[in-house]
């Protein structure tokens, strides 16, 4: 594969955590459009892990995605009485106030690779664990799309147990899902810590794919980008934002030789599926049309 | 079983229920009415916690449940219909059934199993709850496609399956034609047969005066009038309420 071709389908994979993370919080019934931080905080973790003190790739994954699930749950509970717009808008609001204040966050140290650390607006740079474990990117993407279809695999088993139909319920109306004896707020807690641990351990892929992370390139217009994958490939199933990162960058990339007309062409063919699908391309209309048509296949 | 004593509930400056007091005993059919605006759903909604009762106790067979959330109260065994039908209409009928029967955790398989397993069928079970609805025939239809008296069955048989020991109706008959408020009555007297203990708010007289055992009447948040229908058809104040004047 062409060095270019890698390149797009590592990117293709890391900004599906994203649209996963975005897909969980979508089905608890609640729209964030703070994702960014959390794949922000995951990557300056994995960046200062790997670095600074130069721990495992494993470790500093694993700690990406708790150090980002805790700020999730910090942030689930102290919203625990706001949802649709006002959800909406405190999740932005935490994540600009995440962002404004990595400008402010100076520690850095001279290696003999350079200088490591974070560095206000410089950003974090000299990210080398690719390089000082010869990593081809080749193997990265192995390594990124592996850990992305064990997270789909398990979502997809998760699927038709409790906890998962549970979360569906309550997003689709949680009032009869507490009247028919369902904790909402637990849901609510769990999937948006969920949420943030994905999208974290995702940012820390990011990280050592990028070898250099800067506050800007965490800023509203990724989450916008993760939220619009899962909204366009629907709620139905862990595939649905899968499915949506596919039509926007692999669509956007092949037509690169329309060049500036090309965003013109993407937005109208948003638009058009949306307009086709207005519930997302794999909606939860859909799955549980081809559900029943199982259910009814076994019975006959 | 049901002992609601001295509650009150204010939206700002309006007393929506205001030092309100009754029982509803074991087995018994009680009908709560008023006339528009009387506090009879606030009630509703204070019994199942939709809202906290800004004072006073409520409590189900002795035990308080005033300042338990709702999925707790449901719990404790009270269940509950909805004013504008409430389904998952994406859903189909069992469905609808089995996701209140799923509820019930199941200690025989150890959480790690119940939580994250998938969920088991309780096919059997969820027919008998249908058939008894009147929805046997309805299994696999999609909830959204039923007609409006069927999902108000539908309803009701969400509220048995979660195990009950008291439901509280809000206004089933809203919007029914005469055989269905009928169909209905037939419906809530087969639940006092299976022992439980309803609470029903209720417009239609119809359906009221036919079944209940005991009545409550609100208006303005008070209690006003309790009594047999007979005794509450004929009462002066709730006379005056319903129709004004002297």
């Amino acid at each position: 594969m062409s060095l270019y071709f890698v390149t797009i389908l590592t990117n293709m994979t890391l900004i599906s955590f994203i649209a996963i993370s975005a897909y969980l919080i979508l089905i608890v019934g609640e729209v964030s459009f703070g994702q960014q931080a959390f794949f922000g905080i995951g990557a300056y973790i994995t960046a200062t892990l790997t670095t600074l003190l130069g721990l495992d790739i494993v470790i500093a994954l694993f700690f990406s995605f708790m150090v980002s699930a805790s700020f999730a749950l910090v942030l689930s509970v102290l919203t625990i009485r706001l949802s649709g717009f006002y959800f909406a808008v405190a999740s932005l609001s935490f994540a600009e106030l995440f962002r404004l204040s990595l400008y402010k966050i100076e520690y850095t140290v001279e290696t003999n690779s350079g200088t490591v650390g974070p560095n206000g607006p410089e950003g974090f740079q000299n990210i080398r664990w690719i390089f000082e474990n010869n990593v081809s990117p080749d193997n990265f993407l192995v390594i990124a799309v592996s850990s992305l279809l064990a997270l789909i695999i398990l979502l997809i088993f998760m699927e038709n147990s409790k906890l998962f139909k549970n979360a569906r319920l309550v997003g689709k109306d949680q009032i009869v899902a507490q009247s028919i004896g369902i904790r909402p707020f637990f849901y609510r807690v769990g999937f948006i810590t969920l949420a943030g641990g994905v999208a974290g351990f995702g940012g820390g892929l990011f990280a050592l794919f990028n070898t250099y992370i800067e506050p800007s390139m965490f800023g509203i217009m990724l989450g916008v980008h993760g939220l619009a994958y899962s909204i366009i490939g629907g709620l139905g199933y862990p595939l649905g934002p899968l499915i949506g990162v596919f039509i926007d960058i692999g669509l956007l990339e092949s037509v690169r030789f329309l060049s500036e007309y090309r965003m013109i062409l993407f937005g109208g063919l948003v638009a058009a599926i949306l307009i086709i699908f207005p519930e997302g391309i794999i909606s939860p209309r859909l799955i549980s049309r081809i559900k029943r048509k199982l259910v009814k296949k076994t019975n006959a | 079983m049901l002992k609601i004593k001295n509650i009150g509930k204010n939206f700002g400056g309006v007393k929506a229920v205001d030092d309100l007091s009754f029982n509803v005993d074991k087995g018994e059919i009680v009908g709560l009415i008023g006339p528009n605006g009387s506090g009879k759903s606030t009630t509703i909604n204070l019994i199942c916690g939709v809202f906290p009762v800004d004072f006073g106790n409520i409590s189900v067979n002795e035990q308080n449940i005033s300042s338990l959330p709702t999925h707790e109260r449901v719990a404790s065994g009270i269940s509950r219909t909805f004013q504008n039908i409430r389904l998952f209409k994406d859903l189909s009928v069992w469905q609808n059934i089995w996701v209140a029967l799923q509820q019930d955790s199941d200690q025989s398989s150890g959480w790690m199993r119940e939580w994250f397993g998938n969920s088991k069928l309780q096919k059997e079970k969820i027919k008998e709850i249908l058939v008894f609805s009147g929805l046997g025939d309805r299994f696999d239809d999609l909830a959204g496609n039923l007609s409006f008296g069927e999902q108000r069955r539908l309803e009701l048989a969400r509220a048995i399956a979660s195990k009950p020991k008291l439901i509280l109706l809000d206004e089933p008959a809203a919007g029914m034609n005469s055989d269905e408020v009928a169909d209905l009555r037939q419906r809530i007297l087969d639940l006092k047969k299976l022992g439980l203990t309803v609470l029903l708010v209720e417009h239609v007289m119809e359906l009221v005066m036919n079944v209940v055992d005991r009545i409550v009447v609100l208006n303005f948040g008070k209690k006003i009038a309790e009594g047999s229908p007979e005794n509450i058809q004929n009462n002066k104040d709730v006379q005056k309420a319903y129709l004004g004047g002297a």
